[in-house]
C-alpha cells in the first residue's frame, strides 16, 4: 500500500465471551481482567466511538488488550490493539 | 426505612461552573426516582447551588447533604518556571479533598474554608478570576465537624499521588490528613469512573487505607443526573478549559459513567470493594446536617427597637400630614402598620433600612456636592410594593404619600406574613442614581463591616446565543458561521426556533451536518443551566454576625465588592436580610438634566415641586411624544398613549402597570382602553362588574386587574382570603415553585367565593382565570406610583428642557429604548439642537453649551445646544480626555493639532479616533480643518511614542507643514466615519442620501401621513428598535428611522417565519405592506421584508464615477475578463452599503422570545 498508514490501527478478533467478559481471544484462554475500561468519544463527528477496552493476562502468560465496539448501530465485533 | 445499598456522598451540579450538566433540583429529582433516600451535593470550591438544593428536597423523599470539593495547594516547593501561588509556591500541586458537613460547626468551618480559597482570586491588576484553593494548614485549622473523603480519581488528594507515581508523598499526605480529621471523620475515597487505572488505583488506597487503618469510601463522581447529559458535560469541560472537544479529551471524562446511576448499579459498579459500599450507609447516618434547618440564623433583634422605629414614624407624621382627615387616616395606618411590625418582629429591619437611607443621603451629598442643583433631590426613592407602607413613607423609604394615593399595604406587610413562612421577609427595594450607588455599596462594606455585608450572587444562565457561541467554539465549527447564526438567534427563544434560525442563517445543508446537529443536541440541554457567577444587580445582604459563619463570601471583578455565594431566593430560603439598592438610570439621567440645567441657564429646579398638572406636559404624553421618557417611550406605550389619553398623575400610574405581561395576559388591556374612552365620552359611564364585590378592588381600574395587589384584594374581597393566604397565592403564582399549590389556591378561591356570596363554581372559575393569567407579572400599585411620578418628572424636563434632557440621556447610556443614534435624530426633528464633537469646545461627556455665556446675543435661534462628549469617540481613552479638557481650561483653546497633541499629552491612538471623529476638524483657529488632513496632520505631529517605563515622549507643539491634497471624505463617507466613531451622525440622514437611488414608489415617513388608511405602501428605513413580546403570539413590532421621522411596522408571523434573518439582525431594510391607521396611531401591516439596497452610489461622489450601463452582456465575475466600468461601480455600491450595515446601530431588541 502507497501513503501514510495509521499506526497501531485494530484489528478484529475472534473473542469468546461471558456477561460481556472475555474468557478466549483467538481460541487462547483468559486467565484473568486486569483491567477494564470505556471509551465513549468523539460524539459529535460522523464516526462516533464506543468502545470496551479490556486488559487480559492470557493463560500462556501473554499482556492482551482488547476491546468490544458497542456503537449503535456498530458491528458489535471485538478487536485487539496494542496499547 | 430504605433500603439501598449504597449512598451517593459526591456529585457535582451545574454551580462547579462548567464542570456538571445538571441542576441541583434535576439531581436530587433523578436521585428520589433511583431510590437513594440521601444525597451529598459536593460542587467545586462553592456552595453557589447548596441552598436551591436543600430547598428542593423538602419536597421529595430525600435527605440533602452539604459538602464542597475543595482545591487544596499541596506543594511547599517554590515554583521554578510556569505558574505560581501568591506565596511563590508550584500551582501544579493542586488537589481536591471531599468535605462532608457533619454539623453546624462542620457548616461554618466549610464556608471559612471557601472563603479562604477565593480569597485570593481577584488579586491580578485586571481583578479576572482565578481557581480557587487553599492550603493544606488552613484545612487543617478547620476541620471540626468535617468528614473528609481523600478525593477524586485523577485530582484527588490521594489517588492524584498514585497517578503522579508518587506513592510515598500519598502516604505522607493520608497521615496528615488522618492527623487533622481524626479516624473517625477521615475516609480514603474510592473512585471507579471506568479509566484505565482504575483497579490498580482502587486497590492501591484500599491498601493505604489499611495502614492508616481507616475505611475506605465508594463514590460516583457524579457530573449529570442522567447519561444524556453526558455530552453536554464534555462540551462544558472543554469551554472551561478553552479548547475544543477534540484537543480537551485528556481532560474529559471520557465516557458516560459520570452520571447519576442507581444504588444497586453503583454497588455492582464497586463488587470488589463491598466494604466501601456499606460506608457510604454509615457515613450518610452520621452526616446529619440540614441546611434547610441547621443553619441556625435568624435577624437579630435590637434592644428598644420598637419604642425607636415608633418615636421616628410619629414625630415625622406630625411634620408630614397638618391635621384634618388625612391626618387621622395616616395616624390610624401608621399605628396598624407599627402593630403589625412588632408581632414580627421587624421593627429592628426597618430602622436598619432607614439608617441605610441616611448613610445613602451622607454618600449623595459627596457624591453630587452640597452646592450642586440635584442636591435637592432625595438620595435614593424605594419602588415595589414597600412604597405603600407608611412607615417605609415616614422613614424615607418611600417618596409616595400612601394616604393620598390610596395604596394597598397588605401585599407588604400582613399579620402572617412571617407565621405563614417562617423565613419570608418583606421585600424593601430602593432606587439610586448610578454614581451614589456605586459610592454606596462599598460605604456599606465600610460601615457594616466588609466581614457582615455582601452583595448578592447572580447565576447567569445559558440562552440561545451564547450556547451558539460557546458550544460552536468547542465543536470547531467555523466563525464566520458562529458570528452569523449568534447574530441571528434571540435571547429567549425556545429550542425549535433556534434550529429554525440556524437554518436560515447558514442554509439547511450546512445545519444538517452532523457538528451543527450536535450544536442543537447538546445546547438544547444547556439551555437554562447556570454559565457562572456574577454579582446581583442590587441585592445586598447585612448581618449582625460574620456572613462567613452562613454562607462562603467571595471577591468580585470590582473593586471593594464583594458577594454571597448564593443567589438572592437562596439568601431569602436562608432568611438572611436582603435589601436592595438598584442603579437606575433614569434617576441619573434626571439629576445629570437638573445639573445642567443650572449649568447652562443658572436655574434651580426642584422636582418634588413642580406642577404635577402641567397641561404641556400631558398634552405631549398624549400625543405619545414620549421618545426618552421613563416607562412610557416603548412602542407599545407609545400605540396605547392617544387611545388612553392620561390627564393626571393616577392614569400614569395605571399606563406604567397596563403595559406589563399580567395585565395583557389577563386580558385588561383593550377593556380598560375601551372602558376609558367611554369614561371619557361620558362621565356618567359605570364600568361593569362581573361581581358586586369587585367593584372595591378594581374601581381604580374600571373593573380590570392592572396590578398586582388587585390579586390579592379580589382573593380576599370576593374569596373571603385571608392577607396572608393572599400573599401566598401571589407568592405561588410569581415563583412557579410548585403547580400544587397554584391548584390548592384555585379550589379555596372557588369555594370561598361560594361560601362568601353564593356564587356558583362557574363563574368564580371565570374570575380565577382572569387571577391565573395575570400570573404575577404586574407591578404592585405603589411600585407603578413611584414610576409614573417618574415618567412624569422625565416627562416635563423634555418638554421644558428638551436639551438639558437630552444630554442626561446621552450622558446614561446604556438605558432605555433608543440607541443614542435615534435619539438625537428624534430631538434634531423637534428643534433641538446639537452639536458634534469638538475637542475645543467637548467635555469628556455632553454637556448643554449656553450661547448666552458664550457671548451670543440672548435669545439667538434655537437657544441651548447639546454638544456631544469626547467620551463619545469610541476607543479613547478616558483619562486622555480629562486630561486634554483639563489642559483646555488651564492654557485656553489648542490651536492647532501639534499645539493640542503637545499640551494635552493624549497619544496617537486616541489622537487618530478623534481626528476620525471630526473632533479635530475646527482645531486649527479660524480655519477649518477636514479629517482627512487633520489624521495626516495626527500622524506627522502626535504623540503615542513609548520612552520606556510607561511613559509617553510629548511632541513638539511644531505645526507640520501643509498635507499633501487628500480628497474630502464626502457626505456618505462622513457619515461612515460617525458610525464608525460616535455611533450617532448628525449631519445628513443616511437615508436621505440614499433615497435618490432607492428607486420609485417609496414612501417617506412623513408621505404616510397623505396616505389613505388600508393603502398598500412601500417604506425603507434603520431600524432603531424591534420587539417580539411573548404576549404577542409571535408577531415582531419594528421601529424604523428614516430622514423625516418613524415609521411603525407590525411583522405578522408567517412574514417572520419567511424573513427570520432580516427581521432580527438587518440594520436597514425595506419592507412592503398594508397602511393601518386607529386612533392617533399609524402602523404598516408588513407583507414583505428584505434588506435595502440601493440600485446606485448614494453620494453620487465625484471619486466614483457612475458610468452608463453598456449594451453588451457583462462578463461573468471569475471569467479572467477584467469588468467593466460599470460592474465597478456596480460593486462598489455594494461595497458602501455593506460598509453601512457593518456600522450602523442596528437598533435595540426587546421580547422574551426574541
Amino acid at each position: 500500500m502507497v501513503g501514510p498508514r495509521r499506526l497501531n490501527e485494530p484489528r478484529a478478533v475472534a473473542v469468546c465471551a461471558a456477561g460481556g467478559v472475555p474468557r478466549a481471544v483467538g481460541g487462547a484462554a483468559v486467565e484473568a481482567v486486569r483491567e477494564e475500561w470505556v471509551v465513549e468519544d468523539r460524539w459529535w463527528t460522523p464516526r462516533p466511538l464506543h468502545r470496551r477496552y479490556f486488559e487480559l493476562v492470557m493463560a500462556d502468560g501473554r499482556a492482551l488488550t482488547v476491546f468490544h465496539d458497542l456503537r449503535a448501530p456498530g458491528d458489535g465485533r471485538w478487536y485487539r490493539q496494542r496499547a | 426505612m430504605s433500603t439501598a445499598p449504597y449512598i451517593e456522598l459526591h456529585a457535582h451540579s451545574a454551580f462547579s461552573f462548567l464542570d456538571g450538566a445538571s441542576t441541583p433540583q434535576e439531581l436530587a429529582k433523578a436521585a428520589e426516582k433511583l431510590g437513594y433516600p440521601a444525597l451529598a451535593l459536593t460542587d467545586h470550591d462553592g456552595l453557589w447551588g447548596s441552598m436551591e438544593f436543600a430547598h428542593c428536597t423538602q419536597e421529595l423523599a430525600l435527605r440533602p447533604i452539604t459538602g464542597a470539593e475543595l482545591t487544596v495547594c499541596l506543594s511547599s516547593h517554590p515554583a521554578v518556571d510556569g505558574p505560581k501561588t501568591p506565596d511563590g509556591l508550584e500551582f501544579s500541586a493542586r488537589q481536591h479533598l471531599t468535605l462532608l458537613v457533619e454539623d453546624e460547626v462542620g457548616y461554618r468551618n466549610l464556608c471559612r474554608l471557601l472563603t479562604a480559597a477565593h480569597a485570593h482570586t481577584r488579586d491580578n491588576t485586571a481583578r479576572v478570576a482565578e481557581p480557587a484553593w487553599t492550603t493544606l494548614e488552613e484545612v487543617e485549622r478547620h476541620a471540626d465537624g468535617l468528614v473528609c473523603l481523600s478525593g477524586c480519581a485523577r485530582d484527588g488528594a490521594l489517588a492524584g499521588a498514585f497517578e503522579r507515581g508518587d506513592t510515598a508523598a500519598g502516604e505522607r499526605l493520608g497521615r496528615r490528613l488522618l492527623a487533622a480529621f481524626g479516624r473517625d471523620r477521615f475516609r480514603v475515597e474510592l473512585q471507579r469512573p471506568y479509566w484505565r487505572r482504575d483497579r490498580a488505583r482502587n486497590r492501591w488506597l484500599a491498601l493505604l487505607a489499611e495502614r492508616l487503618g481507616v475505611p475506605t469510601v465508594a463514590t460516583g463522581n457524579v457530573h449529570a443526573h442522567a447519561r444524556s447529559r453526558s455530552h453536554l458535560q464534555d462540551a462544558l469541560v472543554a469551554i472551561g478549559l478553552g479548547e475544543t472537544l477534540e484537543s480537551s479529551e485528556p481532560r474529559r471524562r471520557g465516557n458516560s459513567s459520570s452520571a447519576l446511576d442507581s444504588p444497586a448499579a453503583m454497588a455492582e459498579r464497586f463488587a470488589e470493594h463491598p466494604g466501601a459500599v456499606a460506608e457510604t450507609l454509615r457515613l450518610a447516618e452520621r452526616l446529619a446536617f440540614n441546611l434547610n434547618t441547621d443553619l441556625g440564623y435568624s435577624y437579630p433583634q435590637e434592644e428598644n427597637a420598637d419604642a425607636e422605629l415608633a418615636r421616628l414614624c410619629r414625630e415625622r407624621l406630625v411634620a408630614a400630614y397638618p391635621p384634618g382627615v388625612d391626618r387621622r387616616k395616616a395616624e390610624g395606618r401608621l399605628e396598624s402598620e407599627l402593630r403589625t411590625i412588632r408581632k414580627i418582629d421587624l421593627s429592628a429591619f426597618f430602622l436598619l433600612h432607614h439608617r441605610l437611607l441616611e448613610l445613602a443621603r451622607e454618600v449623595a451629598l459627596e457624591v453630587r456636592g452640597r452646592e450642586a442643583a440635584r442636591s435637592l433631590l432625595p438620595p435614593g426613592r424605594g419602588r415595589g410594593s414597600s412604597v405603600s407602607s407608611i412607615v417605609c413613607y415616614l422613614t424615607g423609604l418611600s417618596h409616595i404619600d400612601p394616604v393620598k394615593a390610596d395604596l394597598f399595604t397588605g401585599r407588604f406587610l400582613n399579620d402572617e406574613i412571617v407565621s405563614d413562612d417562617a423565613r419570608s421577609m418583606p421585600d424593601i427595594d430602593l432606587d439610586f442614581p448610578r454614581d451614589v450607588r456605586e459610592a454606596l455599596i462599598p460605604r456599606v462594606h465600610e460601615v457594616y463591616g466588609a466581614d457582615r455585608s455582601a452583595l448578592v450572587a447572580a447565576f447567569p444562565t445559558y440562552r440561545p446565543r451564547g450556547v451558539v457561541r460557546d458550544f460552536g467554539k468547542v465543536l470547531g465549527l467555523p466563525p464566520e458561521e458562529i458570528e452569523k447564526v449568534a447574530g441571528v438567534v434571540g435571547f429567549h427563544e425556545s429550542v425549535e426556533e433556534m434550529e429554525r434560525d440556524i437554518a436560515a442563517a447558514i442554509g439547511t445543508r450546512r445545519a444538517g451536518s452532523r457538528r451543527w446537529q450536535a450544536l442543537m443536541e447538546i445546547g438544547k440541554e444547556a439551555l437554562g443551566l447556570p454559565r457562572h457567577a456574577s454579582q446581583h444587580s442590587g441585592g445586598m445582604v447585612i448581618a449582625t454576625a460574620p456572613l462567613t459563619d452562613f454562607c462562603p463570601v467571595v471577591p468580585t471583578a470590582m473593586e471593594r465588592r464583594q458577594i454571597v455565594q448564593w443567589d438572592k431566593d437562596s439568601c431569602a430560603d436562608a432568611g438572611l436580610l436582603k435589601i436592595d439598592l438598584l442603579g437606575l438610570g433614569m434617576l441619573s439621567a434626571v439629576e445629570r438634566c437638573v445639573d445642567e440645567v443650572e449649568a447652562a441657564v443658572g436655574k434651580r429646579i426642584d422636582l418634588s415641586r413642580i406642577p404635577l398638572d402641567d397641561a404641556e406636559t400631558f398634552r405631549s404624553i398624549q400625543a405619545a411624544e414620549t421618545t426618552g421618557v421613563f416607562q412610557i417611550e416603548s412602542r407599545a406605550q407609545m400605540q396605547m398613549l392617544p387611545r388612553t389619553h392620561p390627564e393626571t398623575l393616577d392614569d400614569l400610574t395605571v399606563q406604567v402597570a397596563l403595559v406589563r405581561p399580567g395585565p395583557i395576559q389577563g386580558g385588561a388591556v383593550h377593556p380598560y382602553i375601551e372602558r376609558r374612552k367611554r369614561q371619557r365620552e361620558d362621565p356618567s359611564f359605570e364600568p361593569p362588574y362581573e361581581h358586586p364585590s369587585l367593584k372595591k378592588p378594581l374601581g381604580d381600574t374600571l373593573g380590570t386587574i392592572v396590578y398586582q395587589e388587585q390579586v390579592l384584594e379580589v382573593a380576599m374581597e370576593f374569596a373571603g382570603f385571608t392577607p396572608a393566604r393572599a400573599e401566598s397565592l401571589r407568592r405561588a403564582m410569581s415563583r412557579k415553585r410548585s403547580q400544587q399549590a397554584i391548584e390548592d389556591h384555585r379550589q379555596d378561591f372557588i369555594a370561598g367565593a361560594g361560601k362568601r356570596w353564593g356564587v356558583p363554581p362557574a363563574p368564580a372559575e371565570e374570575i380565577w382565570q382572569k387571577i391565573q393569567g395575570f400570573a404575577g407579572f404586574g407591578f404592585p400599585k405603589a411600585h407603578s406610583a413611584a414610576f409614573g411620578l417618574l415618567a412624569y418628572q422625565s416627562a416635563w424636563l423634555r418638554v421644558h428642557h428638551g436639551a438639558a434632557f437630552l444630554c442626561g440621556l446621552l450622558n446614561e447610556q446604556p438605558m432605555g429604548f433608543y440607541p443614542p443614534d435615534a435619539l438625537v435624530h428624534e430631538a434634531a426633528r423637534r428643534k433641538v439642537r446639537i452639536a458634534s464633537v469638538d475637542a475645543n469646545l467637548s467635555c469628556v461627556l455632553c454637556h448643554v453649551e449656553s450661547p448666552f455665556r458664550r457671548g451670543e446675543p440672548e435669545g439667538a435661534p434655537g437657544g441651548l445646544v447639546v454638544r456631544i462628549g469626547l467620551g463619545y469617540v469610541k476607543g479613547v481613552r478616558e483619562e486622555e480626555m480629562a486630561a486634554l479638557v483639563a489642559e483646555r481650561k488651564r492654557g485656553g483653546p489648542y490651536r492647532g493639532i501639534a499645539e493640542l497633541a503637545s499640551r494635552s499629552g493624549v497619544g496617537l491612538p486616541s489622537l487618530e479616533k478623534l481626528a476620525w471623529a471630526g473632533a479635530l476638524d475646527e482645531v486649527p483657529l479660524g480655519a477649518e480643518e477636514e479629517r482627512r488632513r487633520a489624521l495626516w496632520r495626527v500622524g506627522v505631529t502626535g504623540n503615542g511614542r513609548r520612552a520606556g517605563q510607561g511613559t509617553t515622549q510629548l511632541s513638539l507643539p511644531i505645526e507640520p507643514p501643509e498635507p499633501p491634497r487628500l480628497e474630502r471624505l464626502g457626505e456618505w463617507g462622513e457619515v461612515i466615519a460617525d458610525y464608525r466613531s460616535t455611533g450617532m451622525v448628525l449631519g445628513r440622514h443616511p437615508m436621505a442620501l440614499m433615497r435618490p437611488r432607492l428607486g420609485a414608489g417609496l414612501s417617506s415617513s412623513a408621505d404616510l401621513e397623505r396616505v389613505a388608511d388600508g393603502a398598500t405602501v412601500e417604506v425603507a428605513g434603520m431600524v432603531v428598535a424591534r420587539q417580539r413580546p411573548e404576549t404577542a403570539k409571535g408577531i415582531v413590532f419594528m421601529l424604523i428611522e428614516d430622514e423625516l421621522g418613524v415609521v411603525n411596522l407590525i411583522v405578522p408571523a408567517r412574514v417572520y417565519d419567511q424573513s427570520r434573518a432580516v427581521v432580527r439582525a438587518a440594520p436597514l431594510i425595506r419592507a412592503r405592506g398594508k397602511l393601518e391607521r386607529r386612533e392617533g396611531t399609524t402602523n404598516v401591516l408588513i407583507a414583505t421584508i428584505e434588506e435595502l439596497e440601493q440600485t446606485e452610489r448614494a453620494d453620487g461622489d465625484e471619486t466614483l464615477p457612475s458610468p452608463a450601463r453598456p449594451s453588451r452582456r457583462e462578463p461573468p465575475i471569475g471569467s479572467g475578463r477584467d469588468p467593466s466600468p460599470w460592474r465597478r461601480s456596480q460593486e462598489l455600491r455594494k461595497l458602501a452599503i455593506a460598509e453601512l450595515r457593518a456600522v450602523a446601530p442596528g437598533g435595540h431588541s426587546f421580547g422574551r422570545r426574541r
